[in-house]
């Protein structure tokens, strides 16, 4: 019989329309980039069986299983179960099916740096915050890609993201621990932003131009500076690679906290809903920024959200990039 | 004499003993340590028995009690200075035997070091009564038993936390007093630690002669130091200092003259005015502490500085382990191939 | 606190001289009883303190020799005779002048060295016939750099001085060349009763004593002064140990014997 597919039906349901006539590939989510090893026995197998045993590694974190007959789809979402189940259902992710596969692909696997499990830098768990963002917003055929990085060094580039997170510490300095040996301020100034001074003998901190790394913590011989056991972030909105207008994502929020962010990017699907051009086949969510403006967005995305005292929320964002004709962005009505 | 206290017990004593006293004893400090959700455990004051962390070694040791990390020696006025003041309560602190014989090497610098007391260290240290915590498990990275600083028998109360109830053993004839209505006595003797895993013997210091001092082993700290001064800063001994002078910033007029800890391995402790400095290097600074701790202390006041309480080796970012330097440098004195 | 031996006190500054653009000599109101090349804690509240060598002292005074290097020097560089400076001290161990007495002394300074060594000099100035024989050797980088012109031109009256500057303009008529050049120039008769003082850079105190040792002087016949950074100068901070000797304590003044085992 020949091959009769619903191409819309089997995008949303995570598999790939490749090159290859008559073959697809299977796209596994891995939220926060981090699994239990176990589950890679399972995709080994079906790479084998059904695939051209390769596994690809994606941008994302997630894997693709190239090679596989589309005949195969429910066979193999059948046996994806377990992964569903263990990095889906378990992190509190509603699925209806568990035995149907992916049911939606439009919002991307949400990809962490490896955070503070493992680094020294992170200023948080990565890992966690990614499954609680999944759990938010997942499944959902909107296109918005969401990355979490430890900290402001951005080893997962948030900063190409429709958000990109980055983990902020709040140092706080208790001056009677302090020796003055300068360690934070002589780092601060040589990898940060120099928001740290000499005055005195003991150490001055310019909030303005603290951009919360964590590093004097990381620096002080004598726990003169600790963390703020409460964490905060920095959102970034809007960045994007793409063939219109590459651009890096912007601040929107900063010193803002975990549950926050997840009503702003809850809220931001709401704000989608509304202002999509449906059109189209598919529309990123930052072109549908750049028609509406940030003030619109930020109106949406800040509904119901209560800011804590700590927070700074952009007035207003430029977000450049570049564009490859003037007239980019121009229409002929 | 000996009793066992339910913990309740134990924390009315508490309540009882901190009105006189301050009460300090390692406690923990939630996702205050150097990294993201990690915690610190240092020394600050306690209420309750629960507040103390006895599981694991504390990361600084309990000399800040003593010897504060910053202490204002005099307050300046435009005319007048002033000398700071110390509270006037009496201090019990809860340390393991290692410290409690630290404790004698920093009493040996300030009070016995030169024809002067350091007047600031002896009014806090003379409040001092030591709660000695059972030590009989060695932590990672303690060689304690080597330097022979497993043992004392200087406190006036020893103490063994167990599940909901505290033995103590009570020396101290004021502490006893609190003990009297207490029919809960228990026969209870402190345990110490027999044996470390990891062992050093220290080199006799007639084998130690100059040519040591420029010995390629210290070339090899040099490229792995990277001048942070962790291990001065936990050190149970390390107890060098700097002079600040400062003028308040909203009233230059005023200001203090204090002192804050100084370490050997951190820049500008040799730097004198006009820019010489002496051992720039980090591996001469290795060196430098390495033969305080294990040679020239010991020369000069008749004990080894180290008391083998590991906490420099716990901290190195660096992983550097002082013990094995230790183990290095007899090596290098057994084969004698210093002396080239 | 009683005894609290941090406590300055303060000293009034009786004359300002001007050595050079950057040296300074502050002769002081002062109790004190040093020993020679003892040295004192100086400081201005709020500004800081740092050892600085006694360069001569008599009756109801002191003096002291200071080179603007820093916050605190600049300072005291602003102070005029009337205002005060805060002292503690003296501290360490001088020379044995005692020791000197009767003997051939040699006296070799460096540059700023020659301010500890000044009050022995003047000493023997005012006693000469106390000293068998006395030779000064003093170098200084320039002849913009030379401290204490006056009292030299005086010592040249009744010793052996020689004046040297590393380097000079053509019109200067002295000396040129470093301390160690002279060393082979100084008579030296009998080599058990003569005693070789040596102050002045790390360096120039090394090869200095090199020079002497050469030309025969016992070890234990050379004498040297360190400087280090003090902070206490009581035997508590630790800034200037070496091995389990205390620059503040045992010294600054060592024996030569003792000085070369004491590496930093």
């Amino acid at each position: 019989m020949a091959l009769d597919l619903n191409t819309k039906a089997i995008k949303k349901n995570a598999y790939r329309i490749t090159k290859e006539r008559g073959k697809t590939a299977l796209r596994v989510r891995v939220p926060g980039g981090a699994l239990e090893a176990k589950y890679l026995t399972l995709l080994q197998e079906i790479a084998e069986e059904y695939g051209n045993g390769q596994l690809h590694i994606t941008t994302r974190q997630g894997f693709e299983l190239p090679g596989i007959p589309f005949e195969k789809i429910d066979e193999i979402n059948k046996k994806i179960k377990p992964i569903i189940q263990g990095l889906e259902l378990d992190y509190g992710v509603d699925i209806e099916n568990p035995e149907a596969g992916y049911p939606a692909a439009g919002t991307r696997n949400v990809s962490a740096c490896i955070g503070n499990k493992v680094c020294q830098f992170a200023n948080y768990n990565t890992t966690e915050f990614a499954r609680r963002i999944e759990k938010a917003i997942f499944p959902n055929d909107y296109h918005v890609k969401i990355a979490l990085t430890g900290c402001p060094n951005d080893c997962i580039k948030a900063h190409m993201q429709d958000f990109g997170i980055i983990g902020m510490s709040d140092p706080q300095y208790e001056a009677d621990r302090c020796i003055g040996c300068e360690a934070c301020v002589k780092n601060c100034k040589r990898r940060v932003t120099g928001a740290l001074s000499m005055v005195n003998g003991k150490v001055k901190r310019d909030e303005r131009r603290c951009i919360g790394c964590g590093e004097c913590v990381l620096k002080c011989p004598t726990a003169a500076w600790t963390r703020n056991p409460e964490k905060f972030y920095k959102l970034l909105i809007m960045g994007r690679t793409g063939k219109k207008n590459p651009r890096l994502a912007m601040p929107f929020l900063e010193w803002v906290d975990e549950d926050t962010i997840i009503k702003v990017i809850v809220n931001t699907y709401e704000y989608i809903d509304q202002f999509i051009d449906r059109t189209l086949p598919k529309e990123h969510i930052g072109y549908i920024v750049d028609r509406t403006g940030y003030q619109v967005f930020k109106e949406y995305a800040l509904k119901g959200v209560e800011l804590g005292p700590k927070v700074k929320v952009s007035e207003y964002i430029n977000f450049g990039g570049y564009k490859y004709e003037k007239d980019a962005f121009m229409d002929q009505l | 004499m000996g009793y066992r206290l339910q913990n309740n017990d134990f924390n009315e004593l508490l309540k009882e003993l901190s009105k006189e006293y301050k009460l300090y004893a390692p406690k923990r400090f939630e996702k205050r340590g150097r990294f993201s959700d990690t915690d610190s455990v240092r020394y600050g004051e306690i209420q309750r028995v629960e507040e103390i962390d006895y599981t694991v070694k504390s990361h600084f040791s309990p000399k800040e009690i003593v010897y504060p990390i910053t202490q204002t020696l005099f307050y300046f006025t435009e005319e007048e200075y002033r000398e700071s003041q110390v509270h006037d309560k009496k201090i019990l602190v809860f340390l393991r035997p290692c410290d409690i014989n630290g404790m004698r090497r920093l009493d040996t610098i300030f009070l016995e070091n030169g024809p002067y007391k350091d007047v600031y260290f002896e009014r806090l240290r003379e409040k001092v009564k030591f709660v000695m915590m059972e030590c009989k498990e060695s932590f990672e990275n303690c060689f304690c038993v080597s330097m022979g600083s497993n043992f004392t028998d200087h406190y006036s109360m020893a103490v063994r936390f167990e599940e909901g109830s505290v033995l103590c053993d009570v020396k101290d004839k004021d502490l006893q007093s609190q003990f009297v209505d207490n029919k809960k006595e228990s026969n209870f003797t402190p345990e110490y630690v027999q044996e470390n895993n990891i062992k050093v013997e220290v080199p006799d210091a007639e084998k130690i002669t100059p040519a040591l001092f420029e010995h390629d082993l210290w070339k090899d700290y040099a490229k792995r130091c990277i001048g942070c001064g962790r291990c001065n800063m936990v050190c149970m001994t390390c107890s060098c200092f700097t002079t600040q002078d400062i003028a308040y910033e909203d009233n230059p007029k005023a200001g203090e003259r204090r002192r804050v800890w100084a370490g050997c391995h951190v820049d500008k402790f040799t730097d004198m005015a006009g820019g010489h400095s002496f051992r720039k290097d980090y591996g001469s600074r290795m060196r430098f502490k390495t033969m305080h701790k294990i040679y020239d202390y010991n020369k000069r006041f008749g004990e080894h500085m180290c008391v083998g309480c590991g906490r420099c080796d716990d901290i190195c970012p660096e992983y550097i382990s002082f013990s094995t330097c230790i183990k290095k440098v007899n090596q290098i004195l057994k084969e004698g191939n210093h002396e080239e | 606190m009683k005894n609290n031996p941090l406590i300055p006190h303060k000293a009034k500054i009786i004359e300002v001289t001007a050595q050079t653009d950057i040296d300074i000599t502050y002769k002081v109101e002062s109790d004190l009883q040093p020993e020679n090349g003892q040295f004192v804690q100086v400081s201005i509240p709020r500004v800081g303190e740092a050892p600085i060598s006694i360069s001569d002292f008599g009756g109801g005074y002191i003096e002291m020799t200071i080179r603007k290097v820093g916050s605190l020097t600049n300072e005291i560089y602003t102070l005029k005779p009337g205002d005060d400076l805060f002292l503690r001290g003296p501290y360490g161990k001088g020379f044995p002048l005692e020791q000197y007495k009767g003997k051939h002394l040699i006296i070799a300074a460096g540059g700023t060295g020659l301010a500890p060594v000044k009050s022995i000099i003047n000493y023997f100035y005012r006693n000469p016939e106390e000293v068998a024989r006395f030779d000064v050797l003093m170098g200084f980088k320039s002849p913009e750099d030379i401290l204490f012109q006056p009292e030299i031109d005086q010592w040249a009256e009744k010793f052996n001085t020689t004046l040297t500057v590393d380097s000079a303009t053509e019109d200067w008529k002295g000396n040129t060349g470093l301390i160690t050049k002279f060393v082979a120039d100084i008579t030296i008769e009998d080599m058990d009763n003569v005693e070789v003082v040596i102050v002045g850079p790390p360096i120039m105190m090394k090869f200095t004593s090199l020079e002497f040792l050469k030309r025969g002087v016992p070890k234990e016949k050379i004498w040297v002064s360190f400087e280090r950074k003090m902070s206490c100068a009581i035997g508590k901070c630790g800034h200037c140990k070496i091995d389990e000797t205390y620059v503040c304590l045992e010294g600054p003044v060592f024996n030569y014997t003792k000085a070369e085992t004491l590496i930093d």
